[in-house]
């Protein structure tokens, strides 16, 4: 038989369903074995474990420290070499100014 | 694409993009830099490490060369021009008298050209330290007078080789 007070009391209809459902219980120790699984995850699971060596790579390449000192190492050689050269290439600029100076190309 | 190797590519493409960034930005700026605040002599003060006061005597020097060297140019430059004129203008069998004698003085012009240059190398050599001055004339007289070494030994040499296949 239809209890006609539920139309006009929704909530205890709500109730009723919630306690109807069957919530089986958590195995003995579930919370603490999930967090033991966890630690061991993050401690032991290296990336070459877990991936392929090109995951470790970019993994490797990922990590900021390695990052900010190859950026470093890259400008910082760049600028070197770039120095290095632009001082060549004006000396060579030089000479050629001072031989066109004093002995114009008909001489040499 | 896998995402590592997407990562990877991103970092290749990026590190070689810096590095030549950075080289090619700052050999522009220090070769703009270097020629900009160069005149003729810069060369002179920086490879043979000359002081202010040996710079001041070889940029004397320098100034009293550069009038008798425009002459000379200048000389040479119209005695070319005669000599086109000549080939243009005449038969090469008719001109054959003017033209040697033309070619004549214009090697002569020439010679001595090269006379005064070398002249003027030694003055300079005279004005700096002696071993500077040494290195300064072994240097020009490579730079001006060996090119003419390297091309009379290659065309002595290529002769010698045809005149072995004959």
């Amino acid at each position: 038989m239809k209890d006609p007070s539920f139309d006009t009391d929704p909530d205890r209809l709500g109730a009723l369903l919630r306690a109807s459902r069957a919530t089986p219980p958590l195995p003995p120790r579930f919370q603490e074995n999930v967090w033991r699984r966890i630690e061991y995850a993050a401690t032991h699971a290296t990336p070459l474990e877990r991936d392929s060596w090109f995951d470790a790579l970019a993994t490797w390449i990922l990590r900021p420290r390695l990052a900010f000192v190859a950026v470093a190492v890259l400008v910082l050689t760049g600028v070197g070499l770039g120095w290095s050269k632009g001082e060549q290439l004006a000396r060579q600029d030089a000479q050629a100014r001072y031989l066109a100076a004093v002995a114009p190309n008909p001489l040499r | 694409m896998r995402r590592s190797t997407i990562i990877v590519l991103i970092a290749l493409f990026a590190g070689v993009a810096l590095f030549a960034g950075s080289y090619l930005i700052t050999q522009q700026l220090c070769t703009k830099h270097l020629v900009g605040s160069a005149d003729d002599l810069t060369w002179l003060r920086q490879e043979f490490h000359l002081s202010d006061g040996e710079l001041a005597n070889v940029r004397e020097l320098h100034q009293g060369y550069l009038p008798k060297c425009a002459e000379m140019c200048t000389k040479i430059a119209a005695k070319k021009r005669e000599i086109e004129a000549t080939l243009t203008t005449n038969n090469l069998n008719e001109a054959r008298e003017s033209l040697g004698r033309e070619l004549d003085e214009l090697a002569l012009l020439r010679a001595k050209c090269q006379f005064q240059m070398l002249q003027h190398f030694s003055d300079v050599s005279r004005a700096m330290p002696p071993e500077q001055g040494r290195r300064y004339l072994a240097e020009m007289q490579r730079l001006t007078l060996g090119f003419h070494e390297q091309i009379e030994q290659s065309m002595s040499g290529s002769a010698d080789h045809a005149h072995g296949h004959h």
